[in-house]
């Protein structure tokens, strides 16, 4: 269940630094998550950093990116995982 | 800069400077940059024709961020800068950008008259009800009551409507939006951009760190509707989540009605006509706020009218058919003057 921007966005910026995974950065329009990168926060928090920040609450589950809490806990290992 | 732009290839990104932008994460100004970066390669002006300027404030930073030429002047006195710059310059698009404080409180005085001269200025004032650079001081907007650093009891100033004072001032173009809607600012801030004349713009902008919230009235998706009347030339003023209430006059008096088969039709409700030579419409518009009536947001009113710095061409140009060209010399040993003895 990676997250997603809406066009809603208004381009305040709070979201970016709370990310833990990095996922976040700002596109042609407006601020865009990488799926590969978004692990909801499954691994570092309770909650997804960047809902809870937006001020206008428009960071959604992309219906075109469902993952079990198993799938991002894998995809939080992966990201996290010292190159060996 | 180094080459001269070509005005139809620009994009939002040759609006962009390079300067990392130093906004509080989650400030509303991000909004209102964007929006202006965005909208202008629609105006087809060359990019060294725009100039941003600015007084002091978190609004003020707003120059820094745009590749365009610009000046971060003194604290409230942008609209006489910018003044000069289109008197001297009139070929160029020329902007200001204030907040509350700058341009009501020590900028009050520049803000009227730029108004009252209908200088072709575009005035974005980002209104976030309090004093964000110096971290939390009550505004000449800040509400009765509200407490902040420096009323800890409560605000006992009655605020300023800026767009009620733009339109005493004689303003000829004068509309609100906010932050949070990102295509109603679009609409509003081309609508300015493209009005001949003093254009002035008042923007909901919400400072997440000392006032946070002040516009969850007529932002938050699930009560803005019946919160906020969106202005519309030619129609009625009609507003909530089912349009079921409008504003009729009774007399003079402003009254929120309900629409439906045993209550006012739309026939009897007051018909928005920004092009009303007489302001009073626009006026009372002004004065709308909550809770008692939805707060307005668009055009309040846009009226042609000669710009100051038109006169002034003009003037100059008559003088000169009339008298030549003249020179220094000859105008300081001209009319009254005399020799001590």
């Amino acid at each position: 269940m990676a997250l997603t921007i809406t066009d809603e966005c208004i381009n305040c910026d709070v979201c970016e630094p709370e990310c833990p995974n990095n996922a976040i950065s700002q596109g042609d329009e407006i601020y865009v998550i990488d799926p590969a990168k978004c692990t909801e926060c499954v691994g570092h928090y309770d909650e997804s950093q960047c809902v809870a920040v937006c001020p206008v609450d428009c960071i959604v589950v992309d219906p075109n990116n469902t993952e079990t809490p198993e799938q991002l806990n894998e995809k939080f290992l992966r990201l996290t995982a010292t190159p060996a | 800069m180094s080459n001269l732009s070509t005005a139809s290839l620009l994009t939002k990104k040759d609006f962009e400077s390079n300067q990392d932008v130093r906004w509080c994460p989650g400030c509303g100004d991000y909004a209102v940059l964007a929006q202006i970066q965005k909208l202008m390669p629609q105006l087809g002006i060359p990019r060294e024709n725009f100039a941003f300027i600015s007084g002091i404030g978190c609004s003020s930073r707003f120059p820094y961020y745009m590749e365009t030429y610009g000046m971060h002047g003194i604290h409230g006195r942008a609209p006489a800068i910018a003044s000069g710059l289109k008197l001297a310059r009139p070929e160029l698009s020329v902007w200001v950008v204030t907040g509350d404080g700058d341009a009501l409180a020590i900028g009050g005085n520049h803000f009227i008259h730029a108004m009252r001269r209908n200088v072709d200025l575009k005035i974005i004032l980002l209104n976030n009800r309090i004093y964000g650079l110096t971290k939390g001081q009550y505004s000449p907007t800040s509400e009765l009551g509200m407490k902040t650093k420096t009323t800890p009891l409560g605000n006992i100033d009655r605020p300023f409507s800026p767009t009620a004072v733009a339109l005493g001032a004689g303003a000829t173009f004068v509309a609100r939006t906010v932050d949070s809607d990102q295509a109603h600012m679009a609409g509003v801030l081309k609508r300015a951009a493209e009005h001949k004349g003093a254009a002035f713009v008042e923007i909901f902008q919400n400072c997440i760190v000392f006032n946070d919230g002040a516009y969850d009235a007529i932002t938050d998706k699930s009560v803005r509707d019946d919160a906020r009347l969106l202005l519309e030339h030619g129609k009625p003023l009609v507003f909530g989540k089912n349009k079921d209430k409008g504003i009729r006059l009774r007399g003079l008096e402003p009254v929120v009605v309900e629409i439906g088969e045993h209550a006012a039709s739309e026939a009897d409700l007051v018909m928005h006509d920004e092009s009303a030579e007489h302001s009073g419409l626009a006026f009372f518009l002004s004065q709308f706020d909550a809770p008692k009536f939805p707060v307005p947001l668009g055009v309040f009113r846009a009226v042609g009218q000669p710009t100051y710095e038109e006169m002034n061409t003009q003037l100059h140009a008559d003088a000169e058919a009339r008298k030549g060209r003249g020179t220094l010399a000859a105008l300081f040993n001209s009319g009254d003057t005399w020799t001590i003895k």
